[in-house]
């Protein structure tokens, strides 16, 4: 009997390996066999082919998992309210973005949405998502992803993928734009470095810091965050005397610390540390160096209030990077104009800064990762405008997006040589309201960063990293121009 | 046989053939010695490590972080510290996770969730006490607003784990693959309906007012919320200790841990014990997990890190051991506040994977951890 | 039991789930193919070395999606030249395929070495840490890989087309399966089940009960490394949260919904899986109820708890129960 059955699995080796020896051949002679699965490229899904005849087929690419997973909502409703200001979308709910809206149009050319990716803050997901959304679902236009490795992973798929155009949604790496170089893949909004310009030049120039420890996650992200808080800090003549990354998912954050100088050897600390590790890395401090003297610290945009709810009134006074939108107390008729068009297109939006819980849309729309899938929608709008509808050249439609500058609520946003955005930065100062919540004060606006950092950065520079890059001096170009900020109103 | 029996009873069969003619000319005792000769060796290698180490950290780690503790027993006597407090509240995690494998050799895989639960129901109850959601500060909380949000999340924790053993577990003892697999399917679940209900940012519990102060000690500054900890983990460890040690539930308990069928045997109702033991491992990852949330915060993915950090602890010191638990506790804690501190600067990113390094010195000595056997 | 009802058994039907297979290209979509049927091959390959551990070797092991990442890591730093990260080595492609086979095959050496003398329980614990491992060295190491992975991997020329991706995924799922099955009527298949079942009795019948063990992990670890490579090619990109406790239980998830005791549950499993996660969100209505792509993981635990509660040998043991019963039935029936 065994004997059979070995003859048997034998038997079906020998069939296997020849049909697939049979298989092989045919598709090894040349790559056009008929098969429909042999192509190369993608966008053919489901026999709806990707082009300009059929107007743009838009595929979101959101986090519904994972640490971001609160803000699904408010990226969707994002690019919903930019297509409902500008291309006459309506949404098909007036509680939810997820249900997703009908009727948009852009010089006759309908924008359809066909689906909404769901991310889980990791690359290999997005990267799964994506190609459902233009290989199974037709999508030739992607607006995402939302965190910073999947952005890497995106902007190469784009690159393999030149066929579809890649709107970034609120991904921070550098490399995505810098070094990827996908000539599809386009982003209208600032990367983590460049959210802690400008932040030096303040510390250095007007608090008088000239040492600065740095502690920050150790990941892309925080590598990312600190490259950019140190480019800045040294260039004006600060120096770096300390760096401490703590490895992603600590606990205990007391032995790192210890590893931090005392706060009488140093003029102030830099925070890049997020998720727990914000409020257990600050309590460690307060632990094991001393109370929080709010004048000594600086952070990221992890110390941003709505971010960080949980931290304590003891940070008040620390200064915090800029992400994608300003504070709250900086009311612009443009900004005020934006945020009552959010509040007209929904009733209640559930963001994540609400708690999932429905809340006035304003709330999300003020906030960065609504914001920078709105610039990516408005983006969508106008380069559609510049091409007359008409996508099916799509070397002349991506040198048209290329040359946008879109006039948006929180500032003009251009793209540079390696399209990614210029923009402006808002730095804030974190105080205490009357009702003892920490709030974010708007001290400074820096305009028109750019990722490369008068040459800090550069397609042939290393990705930032724990030593990387060094405490140089150099000239940048927004140093001294800073507008500041005195109750919520920009002077000059 | 029919041609459709399918291929578990063909090997089962074919194994028995393999068995049936071997000579039992050996006993199984004489076998289990010569391992026990040959994890000697291993020994003496521990011991030569445990000394090189303390070397290390006494006199040589020049260029440390902390440096040599003969230099600077300041940051020495903190980084032990250090070690102790986190040790206690690893305790605290890892306990009831020890307490329910002891019995009935459950791997709870749910043990994470159940832990992050509990931080989080304690965290609502918390903001609804003291009256505001964020930005608290610890002068604005008493002790009580701190031990009333405790023993709810430690309850409610307490009571889903009943629910999960009286549902999922309880009719299928013995089965240990079967039941860490559910209690994985039950993680999944949770974790995603958590999400769903308690966002993705990060929250916190705050600490007492009353013991949120600081001492200086060997000219450092340290914080009373970790001794604070300490304190806790050790009464709970004492209260345990009472528990198993002087009642007669507890004897029970112990009596299961040695022989089950011996137990059953006697006529005991060991469902209820089982029971009774699923509700307070539970209750004790509550507890840990609000200790847990007050130290270090709490959002998606802690249940997950606490699963580790328990399965660590319980690895090195043994399965279903309190004594190990405590063990595996202090030399988990010890390896994670001292690499960071001790490793020369330049190494000091790999201090995590040192620590897991840990790990494997201890399996390879002991397979079944520093005071665990085999099942 | 001759030859004849041997060929209307089993071995006929996979035969023929072969060739269809085979032919799947000229029936089916490209996504459907290149994705779906590509990553079901890719995580059932992955899946089978789980299921061939806990078969024969009676050690549920979670330490393979490590053995997967090691050699898609391994691969990404030999053939990549010029990358952001990694050693950049820029060797011939298939000099890095040979590269990444020989180191996750040491890598499976050592671990397995280590993880030989625990079994059940034990064993699965040992392996997660290995895991944990795993991931912080490649977190952690930046020469090799760093937090951000190793990106813009390109598969070998040879596999260019999507499509044979595909095929080299059949090739070498069929490959696994027959040669598990194979191994298991040689002797040291025969030794490793008598380890499985009664670990003292072999060792006291002179057998060295670690060394199969290791010898199990170690081929279990080589085929695990063989399908990261094809997951390389497929993604395109990898980094450390790719081999992460979640993707590392999913994978045990997978090999646990079709059943960790057959072999070919891990490619059923595997099917499951990526069906539900492709596919579930675009039924009709299903939003209705709650299940929207945000709770796809909901989906998945409350699916694997029923397995689990149904039957712990998966779907494929609850599939070979419903016809087996039934026939138990008519005869039982035909008797009395």
């Amino acid at each position: 009997m065994s004997r059979q059955r070995r003859r048997a699995s034998l038997a079906l080796s020998v069939t296997a390996g020849l049909a697939l020896l049979a298989a092989g051949c045919g598709g090894g002679d040349d790559d056009s066999t008929g098969l429909p699965a042999d192509q190369e490229s993608a966008g053919g899904g489901d026999g709806s082919p990707a082009g300009g005849d059929e107007g743009i087929r838009l595929g979101i690419l959101g986090q519904c998992e994972g640490p971001f997973g609160g803000f699904h909502e408010d990226v969707v409703a994002g690019t919903t309210l930019a297509l409902a200001q500008f291309a006459g979308a309506t949404p098909n709910s007036s509680t939810s973005a997820l249900e997703g809206f009908s009727g948009a149009e852009v010089a006759g050319t309908p924008i359809e949405l066909v689906g909404i990716g769901c991310g889980d803050d990791t690359a290999d997901r997005i990267v799964q998502e994506v190609r459902r959304l233009v290989e199974q679902l037709g999508a030739n236009v992607i607006i995402g992803p939302l965190s910073g490795d999947e952005g890497i992973a995106i902007a190469e798929y784009a690159k393999a993928n030149p066929e579809i155009t890649v709107f970034a949604g609120i991904s921070g790496s550098q490399e995505q734009t810098l070094q990827v170089q996908a000539p599809n893949y386009f982003r209208f909004y600032g990367d983590g470095a460049i959210w802690s310009a400008g932040l030096g030049d303040l510390l250095h120039n007007q608090e008088g810091w000239d040492t600065v420890a740095v502690i920050a996650d150790d990941y892309s992200f925080g590598h990312t965050s600190a490259a950019g808080f140190i480019a800045d800090f040294c260039a004006v003549g600060g120096d770096v005397v300390s760096r401490v990354f703590p490895p992603l998912g600590t606990t205990d954050y007391s032995s790192y610390i210890a590893q931090l100088p005392n706060p009488d050897e140093v003029d102030g600390y830099f925070w890049a540390v997020g998720g727990t590790g914000t409020q257990a890395a600050l309590e460690a401090f307060v632990n094991g160096k001393g109370d929080l003297t709010g004048d000594q610290h600086a952070g990221n945009l992890f110390f941003n209030p709505n971010l960080a709810q949980a931290l304590g009134t003891g940070i008040a006074g620390a200064y915090v990077g800029g992400f994608a939108t300003l504070p709250g107390d900086v009311q612009t008729p443009e900004i005020e104009e934006y945020l009552a068009a959010a509040d007209a297109t929904w009733e209640t939006i559930p963001g994540s800064l609400s708690g999932n819980e429905p809340a006035p849309p304003s709330v999300a729309a003020a906030f960065g990762f609504f914001y920078g899938y709105y610039t990516a929608g408005v983006a969508l709008v106008e380069s559609l405008e510049a091409v007359g509808g008409d996508i099916s050249d799509l070397d002349a439609y991506h040198a048209a997006i290329s040359d946008l500058t879109l006039d948006l609520p929180y500032g003009e946003i251009s793209l540079d040589e390696n399209r990614s955005g210029i923009v402006d930065v808002g730095l804030s100062r974190l105080v205490l309201d009357d009702a003892g919540d920490v709030v974010q004060e708007t001290v400074a606006i820096v305009p028109g960063v750019d990722q490369t950092f008068g040459g800090t950065f550069s397609p042939d520079t290393p990705s930032p990293g724990r030593d990387f890059p060094a405490c140089e001096e150099r000239d940048l170009p927004w140093v001294g121009n800073a507008i500041p900020v005195v109750d919520g109103v920009p002077q000059g | 046989m029919t041609p459709a029996s399918n291929g578990l009873d063909q090997v089962r069969r074919e194994d028995e053939r393999t068995t049936s003619t071997e000579v039992r000319s050996r006993s199984a005792a004489s076998v289990r010695s010569r391992l026990t000769e040959l994890r000697r060796p291993s020994v003496w290698v521990a011991a030569v490590v445990a000394v090189a180490v303390a070397a290390w950290v006494l006199v040589l780690a020049d260029g440390t972080p902390a440096g040599a503790a003969a230099d600077d027993p300041g940051k020495f006597l903190v980084t032990v510290l250090d070690a102790v407090t986190f040790a206690g509240l690893l305790f605290v995690a890892a306990s009831g996770f020890t307490l329910i494998f002891g019995l009935m050799r459950t791997v709870n895989m749910a043990h994470g969730s159940l832990f992050l639960l509990a931080a989080y129901v304690a965290i609502r109850v918390q903001e609804a006490m003291v009256g505001r959601s964020r930005n608290i500060d610890p002068a604005d909380v008493g002790l009580l607003d701190w031990l009333v949000p405790m023993l709810a999340g430690a309850g409610v924790a307490a009571v889903l784990g009943l629910a999960i053993q009286q549902v999922f577990l309880q009719w299928n003892e013995g089965q240990e693959m079967r039941q860490t697999l559910l209690t994985l399917a039950i993680t999944v679940v949770l974790a995603d309906q958590m999400l769903r209900e308690f966002g993705g940012l990060a929250q916190r519990m705050v600490w007492p007012g009353a013991v949120t102060h600081f001492f200086t000690i060997g000219g450092e500054r340290y914080a009373a919320t970790r001794l604070f900890m300490l304190g806790i983990a050790v009464l709970v460890g004492v209260l345990l200790w009472l528990w198993l040690n002087r009642t007669s539930v507890g004897m029970v308990i112990r009596a299961g841990v040695d022989d089950r069928q011996m137990v059953r045997g006697l006529g005991i109702n060991i469902k209820r014990v089982f029971a009774l033991t699923f509700l307070v491992g539970s209750f004790l990852a509550g507890v840990g997990g609000v200790l847990g949330a007050s130290f270090a915060g709490a959002a998606p993915g802690t249940d997950g890190s606490w699963l580790l950090n328990s399965l660590v602890v319980v690895i090195i010191g043994g399965l279903g051991s309190l004594k190990g638990a405590a063990a595996g506790s202090l030399l988990y804690g010890t390896v994670v506040a001292f690499s960071p501190a001790y490793l020369p600067s330049q190494y000091s990113y790999y201090a995590i994977i040192m620590t897991f390094g840990l790990l494997a010195l201890v399996l390879a000595v002991r397979p079944y951890g520093l005071f665990g056997r085999p099942a | 039991m001759n030859l004849r009802a041997r060929l209307t058994g089993e071995p006929l039907a996979l035969a023929g789930l072969v060739l269809f297979l085979i032919l799947l290209p000229s029936l089916a979509t490209a996504f459907f193919v290149n994705f779906v049927m590509t990553q079901t091959l890719i995580l059932g390959l992955a899946a089978a070395t789980i299921v061939f551990l806990s078969r024969y070797g009676g050690m549920t092991s979670l330490a393979q999606l490590l053995m997967f990442g090691i050699a898609g890591f391994m691969f990404g730093n030999a053939a990549l030249d010029g990358g952001a990260r990694g050693l950049n080595l820029g060797w011939h492609p298939w000099a890095a395929v040979g590269f990444a086979i020989v180191v996750t095959t040491l890598a499976a050496v050592v671990l397995g070495a280590i993880a030989s003398r625990t079994t059940g329980i034990y064993f699965l614990m040992l392996t997660l840490v290995y895991g944990v491992i795993g991931y912080f060295v490649f977190a952690q190491i930046v020469e090799i890989s760093g937090p951000g992975g190793i990106t813009s991997i390109q598969r070998p020329d040879l596999l260019g087309p999507p499509v044979r991706l595909y095929y080299a995924g059949l090739l070498l799922s069929v490959l696994a399966y027959v040669g598990f099955r194979a191994l298991r009527r040689t002797a040291f298949g025969l030794a490793l089940q008598g380890v499985r079942d009664d670990p003292v009795r072999m060792a006291s019948l002179g057998f060295n009960v670690p060394l199969h063990r290791t010898l199990a992990f170690v081929l279990a670890g080589f085929v695990a490394g063989l399908a990261g490579l094809l997951n390389v090619w497929w993604n395109g990109q990898i980094d450390p949260a790719s081999i992460s406790i979640g993707p590392t239980l999913i994978l045990l998830i997978i090999a646990v919904i079709g059943g960790i005791s057959s072999l070919e549950g891990a490619w059923l499993g595997a099917f499951v899986y990526v069906l539900v996660f492709t596919y579930l969100r675009d039924l009709p209505l299903v939003d209705r109820i709650g299940i929207t792509e945000a709770r796809f993981n909901t989906v998945i635990g409350v699916i694997v708890l029923a397995i689990m509660v149904l039957s712990p040998e998966g779907l494929t043991g609850i599939a070979r129960r419903l016809p087996v019963r039934t026939i138990r039935k008519e005869l039982g029936g035909t008797r009395a």
